[in-house]
């Protein structure tokens, strides 16, 4: 299995630069941000389908469907009971129905997802390095956003090795699902401990490789990578500054918010 | 003119340790003591000797990660091209000392090739023109010219590994040292490195190789080999490797060649097969020219195993098996197997053959699709987790990925107690199991501080609690030295001739020789090849294709047209025919 997100394809979004595109997923996030209603969500949702097709990152969405529609369905749904505003279409003791109800519930569960499908179109469009090098440029020092790139790398190292320690264990007769809440967390204590210590080689194994490569002779590295900009991304920029301000105006303006009458 | 403090280390040293001692904080013992090495200009040096002897140590200390990075007591002079270090951080030294480790995956930081190899670069701060300039021809150096734009995950172990030692090359350092760079890779990534490592020599690159097995390091300059944090023996490999005793001794794997001439009374060194038969065909003139057929020699133990096999019902069925991960390509592909009990199989295929998703399906860690899994004449599907595991018991190969007690006796207990044993009878296996993998004396210790070899020897015991009568057992001695690779087979031939059919994967060609008696071959999921292991040495072209070389003792045999699978057993063979 993959273990980016990373499609190397050459659309117009995988070609800007990554400063633009860590940007874009500033104003995707601060523009999902202010709004709760659906129709208010509704563009950003367009707009992300859009740039799924224009990117060709559907691959990614199909690998995570699960989540999105979880995503989706249990918060539409948990708000839809746990918001007992406006007046009642169901009313019981347990459920409180009404169209507040209803509108908030799928805003929560759009909202969620567009924070989702945000993450997923940029890790799509955007490799590790990058990454690194938009970080840097907005003031990021080339260390944390190293750091940051590098944890992508290591979350899945960490979950291979955790599957591996689950079966080992489960050869041996362990049961993971038992008893309350409190034992289930317990009874995991024959995984956790063989994946800290793996974790813990790894990380000093890598932070050894890593200054064997000469990593901190120098506070501001070089880059192999020239990222230019180009009149592509000043358009870019200038569509997403006003598509933040857009956004900030209809919350501002009392647009975005679900009325509960 | 007074001399220099320098003036005894020559003008032409690349790496030099004056008096180097180093004992890691908590260590007991001096990892190094008061050692003196030198690495001159151009050459190749090799670094032999037990797990634990101070191999890594001595070139930890050559960029510094020794004493900078590791904590510990460090004393004496560290020199590269003659200038002392004093100060140095560990990334400092990387543009004049290239560093290569074991661990693959933990040297790769990049999403693509071409990055990986300038990831170095960009760190000592190399204009962007001048890195650009050197990816190319440093990829072309490892042999992994165009692979610019691929994603490093998606490489091979090989691969992985020359990646690695292409983004050292490219900083041009003077000296390079590679810490058992091949010891998690299979032969044909072995051999890709250890070719590369040829190429490395020739052109004139300062070279320091810490490897197990002697064979690969019969082309050094000079063999350094340690024991207990000093050197013993620094010599050229004709020296060095007609020591058998004392090779042995200190963990490391003597050649064939050399074992199958000192068995024979000539003490003399041969660097190739082809000398090999050369000398021995000089001394024993009357020895049979090369036979188009290879005679057997008949091996009684292989015999009496056969006799066994065919009177029990089979332990095991794998009846048409295929298998596919979601999207992915087929990974099995219409597998039949049978085992019985008392059986010594060896499985063994390149990375990604399916040999650990075959034996995943075994012990039912993965479900069948198609086909079928019998276990003791029952469908494994209907079988419960736990009379699975009292039929088949798996070792994974990482011992780490299981070892989570306090206690070795309580590793060991984990098993029974999950099955709901009683306590006088986990008392009764554990004491058992443990005296079985020779550590009743560490009952009470805790395992995390236990060596390498031993972790895995309580791996074997906490699987044995359960008393499989299938033993699978993944890669058993990765990692291993010499000493403990012995100690592990003999402990797997002991449980075997007690009655438990042993399932072995791996990847060691004399591990298979001496220790199997059948073969299962995989290639892209298919059976290739499934019978006697001697009949297996002699099939040419299947071990052409799966680049499975046989042990260096066989390839001798071959040559005066004998099917030989052991040193000593070629040996006797020589004598008896002389």
């Amino acid at each position: 299995m993959p273990i980016y997100l990373y499609l190397d394809n050459s659309s117009v979004v995988h070609r800007l630069n990554p400063t633009v595109k860590v940007f874009a997923l500033f104003i995707m996030f601060w523009s999902v941000y202010w709004v709760d209603h659906p129709l208010a969500l509704l563009p950003l949702g367009l707009l992300m389908v859009a740039m799924a097709q224009l990117t060709g990152s559907w691959p990614n969405f199909y690998r995570l469907r699960w989540l999105f529609i979880l995503l989706i369905f249990f918060t539409t749904l948990a708000w839809m009971v746990f918001y007992r505003k406006g007046p009642a279409l169901i009313n019981t003791r347990i459920i409180h129905l009404s169209r507040a109800s209803l509108m908030f519930g799928l805003g929560r569960g759009l909202k969620l997802a567009e924070l989702l499908a945000t993450s997923v179109l940029f890790l799509s469009t955007t490799k590790v390095e990058e990454f690194t090098a938009g970080l840097q440029r907005l003031g990021v020092p080339y260390r944390v956003g190293f750091a940051i790139t590098l944890s992508f790398r290591l979350v899945p190292l960490f979950i291979d090795s955790a599957l591996t320690v689950v079966q080992a264990q489960s050869l041996r007769g362990y049961e993971f699902n038992r008893g309350g809440p409190l034992e289930r967390v317990k009874r995991y204590v024959p995984v956790v401990i063989p994946v800290f210590m793996g974790a813990l080689r790894k990380a000093n194994n890598m932070a050894m490789a890593l200054e064997a490569r000469g990593f901190g002779i120098s506070a501001v590295p070089t880059s192999y990578i020239d990222y230019p900009i180009d009149t592509r991304d000043r358009v870019a920029f200038a569509a997403l500054t006003g598509l933040g301000v857009v956004y900030f105006l209809i919350y501002y303006m009392g647009y975005g918010a679900i009325s509960v009458n | 003119m007074k001399p220099r403090e320098s003036d005894h280390i020559s003008a032409a040293s690349a790496a030099a340790l004056e008096g180097v001692s180093f004992t890691y904080a908590g260590g007991g013992r001096a990892a190094l003591q008061q050692l003196r090495f030198e690495l001159r200009r151009g050459e190749m040096v090799g670094i032999m000797g037990a797990s634990g002897a101070g191999k890594s140590t001595l070139a930890k200390c050559l960029n510094r990660i020794v004493p900078r990075f590791e904590d510990g007591e460090f004393g004496g002079v560290v020199r590269i091209s003659g200038r002392a270090l004093d100060g140095e951080r560990v990334c400092d030294i990387a543009p004049m000392v290239g560093m290569v480790f074991q661990d693959f995956e933990a040297q790769l930081f990049s999403t693509n090739v071409a990055h990986e190899v300038a990831f170095a670069m960009e760190q000592i701060g190399l204009p962007r023109k001048e890195i650009a300039a050197r990816i190319g021809p440093a990829l072309d150096a490892v042999g992994l010219a165009g692979f610019d734009d691929r994603d490093p995950t998606s490489l091979s172990g090989g691969e992985k590994q020359r990646l690695a030692i292409a983004s050292v090359l490219a900083l041009r350092p003077g000296v390079v040292v590679l810490d058992e760079p091949t010891s998690d890779l299979d032969p044909e990534g072995k051999a890709e490195v250890f070719a590369l490592i040829r190429r490395m020599r020739e052109q004139g690159l300062s070279l320091v190789v810490i490897e197990h097995e002697a064979e690969e390091l019969r082309n050094c300059d000079r063999i350094v080999v340690l024991r207990d944090g000093e050197i013993i023996v620094d010599g050229p490999p004709a020296e060095v490797m007609i020591r058998l005793a004392l090779l042995e001794e200190c963990g490391v794997h003597p050649p064939d060649v050399n074992r199958v001439m000192a068995l024979i009374g000539i003490e003399r060194h041969a660097a190739s097969i082809d000398e090999a038969e050369a000398i021995i065909r000089a001394r024993y003139p009357r020895l049979p020219a090369v036979h188009e057929e290879t005679a057997a020699i008949t091996d009684r133990a292989s015999a009496q195993a056969g006799a066994t096999v065919e009177d029990t019902p089979a332990l095991l069925r794998v009846d048409h098996l295929s298998f596919a991960y979601p999207f992915g390509p087929r990974v099995l592909d219409d597998v039949c197997l049978e085992i019985a009990a008392g059986e010594f199989i060896a499985i063994i295929g390149q990375n990604g053959s399916g040999k650990t998703t075959l034996a995943k399906h075994l012990v039912g860690l993965i479900a069948t699709g198609e086909g079928k899994i019998k276990i003791g004449g029952r469908d494994r599907a209907t079988l419960h987790a736990a009379e699975t595991a009292h039929q088949v018991g798996y070792v994974f190969q990482n011992p780490d990925h299981q070892i989570f007690a306090a206690t070795v006796a309580d590793e060991v207990a984990f098993g029974p107690r999950n099955f709901g044993l009683d306590d006088a009878e986990i008392a009764r296996r554990s004491e058992e199991v443990l005296s079985a993998v020779n550590l009743t004396a560490e009952r009470e210790r805790d395992p995390f501080l236990l060596s390498k070899g031993e972790r895995q020897r309580l791996a074997v015991a906490s699987v044995l609690a359960l008393r499989p009568r299938v033993l699978i057992l993944d890669e058993p001695t990765t990692g291993l030295d010499y000493r403990e690779q012995r100690r592990m087979m003999g402990l797997i031939g002991d449980l075997n001739r007690a009655g438990i059919a042993i399932v072995m994967i791996t990847h060691t060609p004399w591990l298979v020789a001496e220790y199997a008696r059948r073969v299962v071959l995989l290639r892209k999921g298919r059976v290739m090849f499934d019978g006697d292991v001697r009949e297996f040495f002699t099939r040419d072209e299947l071990l052409a294709n799966s680049s499975f070389r046989p042990p260096e003792a066989t390839l001798l045999g071959r040559r005066f047209g004998v099917a030989a699978l052991r040193p000593d057993e070629l040996a006797d063979w020589i004598t008896g025919h002389a």
